[in-house]
């Protein structure tokens, strides 16, 4: 058995069981061409008068387009009714046969999938023999939107009782897919929120620099980054939930306390005798943290109301005053800083070490203390740094004779778990929050390097042009500009750079030569691009690509069938790159007020190659 | 595992999969269909079989704690994926009450609906009446009418003097409207702009592509007002599933959050998943509260087929219509047909 129906028979049972008129959709663009050729040998005709019906709307068609008037497959759709619709074709043509099919003159048209969207283009039945399909270079299976898109052009508003999908096997189905594309809920959609270069510069050009993140909160990105978050916050709020058992017990964190504690006692009993031993900073900074000093923790500061050793092990304590008035003991290893600042403060012997009045005189300075304070250089002697549980011993602990000793023991491992749970989901909240807005500030980081924004974040005067560049590639374009890499380039060099930018297929073919001239442009371009590849991913610079553009805009005179013939290319992939070609161009003239000489090149660019079949259409 | 295991294992996997495995491995894999990747990649496997079956039960493994997408998908209609090899005949499903549908009741009612005046649709009504009050989201499956609303609503906004944008993502489908429009109202009052072009620039009703539109935002957010923004009173824009295209998706987003407070938003979409979600987000952010107008039943109904190769045709599903939500509700004949066609398509050496 063949591995798929063979078209004119698929066609032909179409036909019979009044499914017509019908869009078969195909893997490829040559599927289509070849299900075209099953035709050459084939002798069924249509009857007369639908062969003139045909020939009445091309010629309107015609009228308007005349580029299309010699197409080569207009003889063959004459004949037989059914035609293709696909990319490699030119827009002109398309629109003929789609204006042929909403006028009812044919059968069947065969299309690549690029016809499911948006093209207004509907038939009483849709075959289906596929169930992938290309996308960035890649086959992945359809969506289940896509295939309701695919599906959906069957049956006619106004025009059909009812629609036909029909599958039919080929090497390229998985029936599995279809069946649940038709029947399923269409996925959800997810934001694709990239930040570019040019947005930044242009969205810098017009909110001063704090209003950024209330912009970046307002995309879809941020829209469901929040409700992921929010997600992550309820599940939050049960941990919280389930840790108040757990609050504050004879030590406030006994948590951390106990987990100390606990991995000392496991350490001892592998290693006996321990080593004391203080990290070098600990030991440095201790001869500082002396009465009155202001130490930095790692949230907020103390005072120092006086530093002792541990009564074992002799490690490094300090006994700290709090904002709020708590005083603790602490190893004074939970200083992160030590600032140049210390305040007056009457010493007394015992608790808590100093008097009442200085306490509160104290805590009152402590508030009121500028939110930066210098720190205090310390000189830290090079050693190798050691772990701080093992500088622990469990001399410093009170647990083993603290009454809630067992009740620490017995609630830790959940209480723990429970705590890690909870700082993990705060990470990624706090992450899901600022992720758009850092990714902002590494393009601003890289906007700044290159000198597009100066170090207080505003346009610079190259900013100021470049956010006028607005399409891929747009850092490999603007520095192109600074480089003046087409002072005195010609309007086709500088179109054939442009399309070789613009370009980003790599389908293969035979193409045209380039000039010595173009070449060497294109390898300082390849260069250039290849410097800023860890900023933007480098274009693929195609030379045979340039050439089809330097030779349309080189030789005015050339025509577009002699263009395509110059190339393997189809014509509607020329088309397109031409197309694109010219938007680069446009965007370049958009340049007039700063690179008067570089936006009159691009200029005489597009008036040379908006011409022939690219005038026809806007 | 054996060849023949290897091969089952691989006959099971979905396309997409197999197109994970064969990158590095099969030159231009992605030209190849499941039938002949699967041979490539047999043919292949015989230079490291170990590195092969581990990096597939990776990517098994990986696809079943991820389910995205398509790979949800349960293992179905596959009878011969049993473990025995031998074709089952079609009783994975439960009993069924009613018996599948015959051909013949399949395809009667083919044919044209008699000529009948113009009756907007209750949905197009409600989309054009909430548009008075807020933005409006409209999703509903391809072909139901969404071009009605997009006309009507820019007719009542000209009415007032508002000017008017519609977008689309593609050039052809702008330049097929620009034809449309220029029908409905006169060419005096459509314009189109692209990158290099405009025409008629200063009509109230304006054709663009989406990022077309983008720009000139930017640009009247940079002061260089270029085009009359402030007397502009809706933006459509049609397709707006874009907005989940990886690469174009951001200028949707840009679009719609740079669109003037001013304008009304008419987003125009087929069937998606979560069409509530954009409209809360709309809702967040802009001045007007925005409406969804949302279904999924299809205007003309639409009925599923499956034609041999040898010209057979069958209904697809045991009922006429589609059967929501039921994938392997398929028809017993259009089962074993498609059983057949893959014992007999698949690589040589397969059982008999
Ligand atoms: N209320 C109505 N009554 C009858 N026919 C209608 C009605 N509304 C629209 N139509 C017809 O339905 C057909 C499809 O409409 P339209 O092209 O607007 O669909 P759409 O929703 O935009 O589909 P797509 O998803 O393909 O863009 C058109 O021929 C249109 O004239
Ligand atoms: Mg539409």
């Amino acid at each position: 058995m063949p591995p798929s129906i063979h078209p004119v028979d698929l066609i032909e049972a179409l036909r019979q069981k009044h499914l017509t008129p019908a869009i078969v959709f195909l893997t490829s663009r040559r599927a289509c061409d070849e299900a075209m050729e099953s035709f050459d040998h084939t002798r069924s005709f249509l009857p007369p008068v639908r062969q003139e019906a045909i020939g009445t709307v091309l010629r309107q068609v015609i009228d308007q387009y005349p580029s299309i008037a010699e197409h080569p497959l207009i003889p063959t759709v004459q004949r037989i009714g059914v035609a293709a619709h696909h990319a490699g074709h030119l827009p002109s043509w398309k629109i003929a046969v789609e204006e042929l099919m909403r006028h009812g003159c044919l059968d069947a048209v065969f299309a690549t999938t690029t016809l499911a969207a948006g093209v207004d283009f509907p038939a009483r039945t849709v075959v289906i023999t596929q169930s992938s399909i290309r996308k960035a270079r890649d086959f992945t299976d359809l969506t289940i939107g896509e295939v309701q898109q695919v599906a959906g052009r069957a049956g006619r508003r106004g025009k059909d009782l009812v629609g036909f999908a029909i599958v039919t096997p080929s090497p390229y189905i998985d029936l599995g897919v279809i069946t649940k594309g038709l029947t399923g809920q269409p996925e959800a959609i997810n934001s694709q929120f990239v930040i570019s270069y040019p947005m930044v510069l242009n969205l810098l050009k017009a909110h001063p620099l704090d209003q950024m993140q209330a912009i970046l909160a307002k995309s879809f990105a941020q829209f469901q980054l929040n409700q992921r978050a929010e997600v992550l916050e309820r599940k939050l709020d049960e941990i919280h939930r389930q840790l108040e058992p757990y609050g504050p017990r004879v030590c406030t964190d006994w948590i951390s306390q106990w987990q100390l504690f606990d991995h000392v006692r496991r350490q001892r009993t592998h290693r006996t005798p321990m080593r004391r031993h203080e990290p070098p900073e600990v030991a440095a900074r201790f001869h500082f943290l002396t009465t009155g000093r202001v130490a930095g923790l790692s949230k907020s500061r103390g005072v120092v109301l006086r530093q002792y050793r541990s009564k074992g092990q002799k490690s490094p304590m300090v006994t700290l005053l709090r904002p709020g008035g708590a005083i603790t003991e602490c190893p004074a290893a939970i200083v992160t800083e030590v600032f140049d600042h210390v305040l007056d403060c009457v010493e007394a012997p015992v608790y808590p070490w100093c008097t009442p009045d200085s306490i509160e005189q104290l805590l009152r300075e402590l508030e009121e203390l500028p939110p930066r304070l210098p720190v205090l250089p310390i000189l830290v002697p090079k050693e190798e740094l050691i772990p701080d549980a093992i500088v622990q011993t469990l001399g410093d602990f009170s647990c083993p004779t603290c009454p809630s000793r067992s009740a620490c023991q017995k609630d830790h491992a959940h209480a723990s778990k429970l705590r890690q749970e909870q700082q993990r989901h705060t990470k990624a909240i706090q992450a899901l929050r600022t992720s758009l807005w850092h990714r902002f500030q590494e393009k601003i980081d890289a906007l700044q390097r290159f000198g597009y924004l100066s170090p207080t974040v505003q346009l610079t005067e190259t900013g100021e042009w470049a956010r006028l560049i607005r399409i891929d590639h747009s850092l490999l374009i603007t520095e192109l500009v600074r480089a003046e890499a087409f002072s005195g380039a010609s309007p086709a060099l500088l179109a054939a750079v442009m399309s070789s930018i613009a370009h980003d297929d790599d389908r293969p073919g035979a193409f045209p030569r380039i000039s010595p001239g173009l070449g060497s442009l294109l390898a300082q371009v390849r260069k250039l691009a290849e410097s800023l590849s860890p900023f933007e991913d480098p274009p693929l610079l195609r030379a045979d690509i340039a050439a089809i553009t330097e030779q349309w805009i080189g030789d005015p005179t050339l025509t577009w069938i002699g263009l395509c013939k110059k190339t393997t290319m189809a014509e509607g992939d020329i088309y397109r790159l031409l197309a694109r070609t010219l938007e680069f161009l446009s965007q370049l003239h958009g340049l007039r007020h700063t690179h008067p000489s570089l936006a009159e090149s691009a200029s005489q660019a597009i008036a040379t190659l908006r011409r022939g079949v690219l005038e026809e259409l806007p | 595992m054996t060849t023949e295991e290897l091969e089952r294992l691989l006959v099971e996997q979905p396309v997409e999969l197999l197109h994970r495995l064969a990158r590095g491995r099969v030159h231009r894999h992605f030209r190849a269909g499941k039938r002949r990747l699967i041979e490539l990649l047999l043919r292949h496997s015989a230079e490291n079989r170990q590195g092969f079956e581990s990096d597939l039960l990776a990517l098994i493994a990986d696809r079943q704690s991820h389910p995205v997408g398509p790979a949800a998908r349960p293992a179905v209609e596959r009878p011969r994926a049993a473990a025995h090899g031998r074709p089952h005949p079609a009783h994975h499903e439960p009993e069924h009450h009613e018996s599948p549908v015959a051909l013949g009741a399949w395809l009667e009612g083919i044919g044209v609906p008699p000529p009948q005046p113009f009756v907007p649709d209750p949905w197009q009504e409600e989309a054009l009446a909430k548009l008075q009050q807020g933005d409006v989201i409209v999703s509903v499956p391809t072909g139901s009418g969404k071009t009605y609303v997009a006309v009507e609503a820019a007719r009542r906004a000209m009415e007032e003097n508002r000017t008017v944008i519609y977008t689309s993502p593609l050039k052809a489908l702008s330049n097929t409207k620009y034809t449309e429009f220029c029908r409905i109202f006169g060419a005096e009052r459509v314009g189109i702009l692209t990158g290099d072009r405009r025409d008629n620039a200063q009509a109230p009703l304006l054709i663009m592509t989406t990022e077309i539109l983008r720009n000139l935002l930017y640009d009247a957010a940079g002061g260089e007002i270029d085009l009359r923004l402030d007397t502009l009173g809706l933006v459509i824009l049609d397709e707006s599933q874009y907005l989940a295209d990886p690469e174009r998706g951001v200028v949707w987003e840009e679009t719609i959050i740079f669109c003037p407070s001013q304008a009304r938003l008419l987003l125009l979409s087929a069937s998606i998943g979560n069409p509530h979600d954009i409209a809360d987000w709309l809702t967040s952010i802009r001045i007007t509260p925005c409406y969804l107008i949302k279904h999924s039943k299809r205007t003309v109904p639409l009925r599923a087929g499956y034609l041999h190769p040898d010209g057979k045709l069958t209904p697809l599903f045991r009922t006429v219509g589609i059967p929501h939500g039921h994938p392997n509700y398929l028809h017993p004949e259009a089962r074993r047909l498609f059983a057949r066609y893959e014992d007999e398509t698949m690589p040589s050496g397969r059982r008999r």
